[in-house]
Formats: C-alpha cells, sequence, structure tokens
C-alpha cells in the first residue's frame, strides 16, 4: 500500500511540475492590501455590568501577584490601594457604559508569480493588529497593548488550471469558510456574524458565534480542485489547533499548551478553545466539501455541501493513565443560495457533533444543530440584507473532570443535562461612498438560554438567559 | 477507512485533471473570506492594491488596452469625442496632442447662433476627467457675430455625453 501510495504520489506530483503547455514566466509581484474600519457601538447587553465577584472562568489565569495587590492594612483598618482597584483578578465588579468606539486594521501582503510551465504560486501574508481580545498587564508599567500586531492568516500556494490549488498555512478550511454557500453576511458589519463581537463583554456568554470563519484558521494543508461541469471540491488536513511558528510550549517542562500534545492534564478545560491563545484540544482536523455553481434561468445558484472532523486530545493524569473524555468532532454542513437582480438569499444547515464554539463536546453530550438563513439585495451603492441563526447544543455539560490524588474523577453534572438554545439576527446595510469605501450600520441581537443555568455568576440570582443587542454606525475601507 | 481515504485523497485530483474545455483554475477571489466580509469589499479583488516590488501586469494589460496603438491619449476617449462632436463640422484633430476642434455650427431653425467647440482628451486613462470640452457661441446682432455666453451646464454636459459614449465603446471591446 505505502509503495503504491508513493508511486501515485510521485506521478501526480511530475503530471503538476511538467505540464504540457508551454506558457511566459511571470516575475512574482508584491501587493499591499488591507482594510481599516472604525466604527461607534451602541451596546445593550444583560451582563453588562458585574456586581457580585465571581471567580475567574475557565482558562483565564489571574494576574500575577504583582499586579493583584492586596489592602493595606493601617491600624487594623483595611484600605484599599490604588493597584488594588485595577480589576484584573477575581472578586472585582464593574460597571459598563453602554457607547464606545471600536477601531480595526489589517495590512495584507499578497505575492503572486508565475513559473515558465504555467503554475502560478505566491503567498498571502495578513498582518493583523487586533491579538489580544484584553488587555495584558504583566506587572506595573509593563503592559502589552490591545494593538499588537499579529497574524491573521498567511499561507503559500501553488496552482495548475489542470490540478487545482495546494494553499499550506494558516488558512480557513474549505468548510470553514473558504467554500460554503447561504451564509450570507454580504451587508453592514455581516450581520449577527459581522463585527458585534467588538462591542460585547463575555460575562454572560453571549458573545460566541458558530459562524464559518470561527472553526479556525489553524495550520493546515489544503488542496482546493479546479471547476469542472460548475462542480469544484475541496479537502484540507490539520495535525493540531495550533498556528505559526513556534510549538506553543510555554515552559521548559511540555505540557497541553504544546500544539503537538495529544494527551495532557487538564485536557478536559479546552472542549472550548481558549479566549487568546489559539488553543483547543482538536486534533488531526480535516475538512471536505463540495460545491456547485451555476445559473438557471438568469439566476445565478450555489450549492456546498461538506463535513469537518477531527480527533480530540487526550486527559492524562500525573500518574501516567491516559483517558478519552471527548466525542470526535464531526459536523455535517450543507448550504444553498441563490442571487438574482441583486437579490441574494440562502441558508445553511449544520448538525453533528460539536460544542457551541466549533469544539470537541465531551463524552455523552448531545449533538449541536444550527440553522442560519440570510438574505440580502442590492441596488446601485446601495446594500441592506438581514441574517438568523438558531442553535441548539449542549449547554453546562452533562460531566464534570477533576484530580483527586492524581486521579482523574468524572462528576455528574448535579443540574443535569441542559439544552442551550443559541438565537440571533441581525440588519443592516452598506452604502458605497467610492470603490472600497463605505458607511455601515447595523443592529444585531443574539441571546442564549439554557433552563436552570446560572449563566452570569458575576450578578446575583440565576440568570439563566443573556442577551446582547449592538448598534453599529461606521465606516470602512478596504484597499 | 484511512485506506479510503487515502485512495479519495488520490483519486480526486486526478479526476480533476480529466476535464476538458469545461474545466478552469478557480480564482482565489471566488474562495469566500468570513474575516466578516472586510476583505471582499476589496475593489478589483485579488488585483487590488499597491505593488511595492515587481511589474504590474494588470496596469499595464489595462494601459495598454485604453491606450490603443497610433494615439498618445486614451483610445475610448478619442473616439467617444470625435463621435460626439461629429454633428459639426470638424477643423482639425490631433490624436497626438488630444485636441479636437469644430468650426462653427449653426443648428438648423437657429439662424441668429452658432456654436463651436473645442475639445481635450488628457490622458491615456480612461477616468472621467479625463476629457475636457469648452463650447463657444456667438449670436447675431446687427448682422454681426458677438460672443455670447453660454450655459454654464453645457460643458459639462458635452463631457458627460463623450464620457457615457467612452463607456459604450469600452463595453463593446470587452464583450468581444
Amino acid at each position: 500500500m505505502r509503495k503504491i501510495l508513493l508511486g501515485t504520489t510521485a506521478v501526480v506530483g511530475a503530471a503538476l511540475l511538467a505540464p504540457s503547455f508551454a506558457a511566459a514566466q511571470e516575475a512574482p509581484t508584491v501587493r499591499i492590501g488591507g482594510f481599516f474600519r472604525a466604527y461607534y457601538g451602541y451596546t445593550q447587553q444583560s451582563a453588562r455590568n458585574s456586581t457580585t465577584p465571581s471567580g475567574l472562568a475557565n482558562n483565564t489565569a489571574g494576574a500575577t501577584a504583582n499586579l493583584a495587590q492586596s489592602s493595606l492594612t493601617v491600624g487594623g483598618t483595611t484600605v484599599p490601594t490604588t493597584e488594588s482597584n485595577v480589576g484584573a483578578g477575581a472578586g472585582e465588579v464593574a460597571r459598563l457604559s453602554k457607547n464606545d468606539f471600536s477601531t480595526d486594521a489589517e495590512v495584507h501582503v499578497f505575492v503572486n508569480g508565475k513559473t515558465a510551465n504555467g503554475l502560478s504560486y505566491g503567498a498571502v501574508i495578513e498582518i493583523a493588529f487586533n491579538q489580544q481580545e484584553g488587555r495584558n498587564i504583566v506587572q506595573q508599567r509593563a503592559s502589552t497593548g490591545k494593538t499588537t500586531a499579529s497574524i491573521d492568516e498567511y499561507y503559500a500556494f501553488i496552482a495548475s488550471p489542470t490540478f487545482g490549488q495546494i494553499r499550506f498555512g494558516d488558512e480557513d478550511g474549505p468548510v470553514g469558510g473558504l467554500m460554503n454557500s447561504g451564509v450570507i453576511t454580504n451587508f453592514g458589519t455581516g450581520g449577527v456574524y459581522g463585527d458585534r463581537e467588538s462591542f460585547v463583554t463575555r460575562q454572560g456568554n453571549d458573545r460566541t458565534t458558530t459562524s464559518p470563519g470561527g472553526l479556525g484558521d489553524n495550520t493546515k494543508i489544503i488542496y482546493l480542485s479546479p471547476q469542472f461541469f460548475g462542480f469544484d471540491f475541496g479537502a484540507s488536513f490539520a495535525f493540531n489547533y495550533g498556528v505559526g511558528e513556534d510549538t506553543g510550549c510555554s515552559s521548559n517542562q511540555s505540557s497541553g499548551w504544546c500544539d503537538s500534545s495529544y494527551a495532557f492534564t487538564g485536557a478536559s478545560n479546552f472542549g472550548i478553545a481558549a479566549a487568546g491563545p489559539e488553543m483547543s484540544v482538536r486534533r488531526n482536523e480535516y475538512q471536505g466539501a463540495l460545491r456547485w455553481r451555476g445559473s438557471l434561468a438568469g439566476v445565478g445558484l450555489s450549492v456546498t455541501g461538506g463535513y469537518v472532523g477531527s480527533g480530540a486530545a487526550k486527559e492524562l493524569s500525573p500518574l501516567n493513565v491516559q483517558r478519552s473524555i471527548f466525542q470526535p468532532l464531526g459536523v455535517w454542513q450543507v448550504g444553498a443560495q441563490a442571487t438574482a437582480y441583486g437579490l441574494t438569499v440562502g441558508a445553511q444547515y449544520e448538525h453533528g457533533t460539536s460544542n457551541f464554539f466549533w469544539g470537541n463536546p465531551m463524552k455523552g453530550d448531545r449533538p449541536m444543530d444550527q440553522f442560519f438563513a440570510g438574505a440580502s439585495y442590492t441596488v446601485g451603492p446601495i446594500t441592506v440584507g438581514g441574517n438568523y441563526v438558531m442553535q441548539t447544543v449542549e449547554g453546562a455539560s452533562r460531566t464534570a473532570y477533576g484530580y483527586t490524588g492524581g486521579v482523574l474523577t468524572a462528576t455528574p453534572n448535579p443540574a443535569g443535562a441542559g439544552l442551550m438554545r443559541r438565537l440571533g439576527y441581525g440588519i443592516g446595510g452598506n452604502y458605497r461612498l467610492a470603490p472600497g469605501l463605505d458607511i455601515v450600520a447595523e443592529y444585531s441581537s443574539y441571546t442564549i438560554a439554557e433552563r436552570g443555568r446560572d449563566l452570569d455568576p458575576s450578578n446575583p440570582g440565576v440568570q439563566d438567559r443573556s442577551t446582547a443587542k449592538v448598534f453599529i454606525l461606521g465606516t470602512r475601507l478596504a484597499f | 477507512m484511512k485506506r479510503h481515504l487515502a485512495a479519495v485523497a488520490i483519486l480526486l485530483p486526478l479526476l480533476a485533471a480529466c476535464g476538458d474545455a469545461n474545466q478552469r483554475l478557480v480564482n482565489n477571489d471566488e474562495y469566500g473570506d468570513y474575516r466578516n466580509g472586510r476583505a471582499r469589499n476589496r475593489p478589483q479583488g485579488a488585483s487590488a492594491g499597491l505593488v511595492v516590488f515587481g511589474v504590474d501586469k494588470d496596469r499595464e494589460a489595462r494601459e495598454a488596452a485604453a491606450a490603443g496603438t497610433g494615439l498618445s491619449v486614451n483610445a475610448y476617449l478619442w473616439r467617444a469625442t470625435l463621435d460626439t462632436l461629429s454633428f459639426m463640422p470638424l477643423a482639425s484633430a490631433d490624436p497626438f496632442g488630444g485636441t479636437i476642434i469644430t468650426d462653427w455650427y449653426t443648428p438648423p431653425g437657429a439662424g441668429s447662433e452658432r456654436f463651436r467647440a473645442q475639445a481635450y482628451v488628457l490622458g491615456r486613462q480612461l477616468r472621467s476627467d479625463g476629457v475636457r470640452v469648452q463650447v463657444f457661441r456667438q449670436t447675431m446682432e446687427r448682422g454681426q457675430w458677438i460672443d455670447s455666453p453660454v450655459s454654464t451646464a453645457t460643458n459639462s454636459e458635452m463631457e458627460d455625453k463623450v464620457l457615457a459614449r467612452a463607456r459604450e465603446l469600452r463595453s463593446q471591446s470587452a464583450a468581444r
């Protein structure tokens, strides 16, 4: 088998590198492009203020001891210091305004060239400036700003009209953004999948959506076929959830933070990707999608079916006992859209084992179902549209894992299995002032609900429903 | 299962290679971009942006197409200007300097006024400010032609006509 496989690969390689036709070689060009956007946002969020000190969320580290300075005790009286009010540790509360501005930009570098035998090749490097969601305060007078430069996506590609395209690098997969149909987001900032997250806080859990791009741009190798008879397909593979150059290990001792770890202590915390470092238990991820595009009676049609699957890292006890606690990720996706006379309508349905953020669910947890529908209408420089998403997914997992004396213990969730519902919609529009320059306005709302579960422990009482509504008005320039 | 997957992974590209006239390379612009739809608004897709290294072939091609041959001004604008002003007798046309000057012309039924136009095609690019039209008007008063003002909108209306015609010509040649 192995010999046959290698032989076939060699034949494919030879055919790929030596096409029968000749084409002029083109020296590579380097282009600079990108976007800038600035928005005003008005946010109404049920979990915007924190009134009850609560513990830190999963996967977030407490501030260093240097920052979380204790109050001073002067003559038997406790006096809070300025530093103790900075608000980075657990146990502090805050009230937030509804108004804010948000800016963001990316600078994209495009390299394109063509070899003498007709292969086009190149690379795309997208430099972003939103690496950090929160302020990273290492110690007093030593902090990293929120506008630190980082990489959104970068990959190299090689393409031939005969054999299609191979992309290799940090990039979305065929199911995770490249080939989807029916996900209508071409109005406003994208409606419910738009830039609303720039204004919504994580408290109350109603910030994250399961958009195609949320599947992640972990380092992968992607094959994208040529289009024949309207059909094209794509497939991708990634070893893990990691991106970028280095190993990801945070110290001299290998740990779960290392990209290539496949079993580690504390894996149960990472079914949902950690906020910040691109870190999750997803391993050996593969995606496949088949797309058809064509037109019938003047109506442009696009239909996509796809699947994403992956394994998961295992829990490894300090006593070196390995145990599988996650289900494999496996989500089917089908979507379709139609366009005529400026009107585009589309819908997408997804079903499979996943939690609310494209993560591996715990064993025994229910599958995810998600329905998305959207429509947009473009007339002259104006585009208006709306979209809607509805998801049902496992809520608080049925099982909690912990260690007692180095032995993994599974505790059934005392609240029992809860169904979480996530509902959102967005309506918006944009007016094109000039090519690439838009004024955008948008309203979106996203609600999560899970009967009996307190979604917002930072406020008193049990709040089993949490909503964030965002109005955005701003401008966007693509160049 | 793994063996089947490997077989599929090898077979599909080979199958894809068996296409013929119905096969084409999918452009990079045709893949979705779900970073909130932002980069999709790039004005010209993958050929947008500033070339900082290498030769901009797209731009060269665009300019070559616009320039045509033997003209030092934009061919579409030049042709469009000639077409638009063709109802008047032509006094001179210089395709290298980009100037078109007509002779005096009296519209039928307006015996006491006459018009003359000068047009300048300003460059190789097909752009809205690439043509300038100046219309002159004289009226007959007591047996003599006297210069008279032209409505300010006339010049820009003529320019608009030229631009519309240029667009027409360009779309015709693009469709070919």
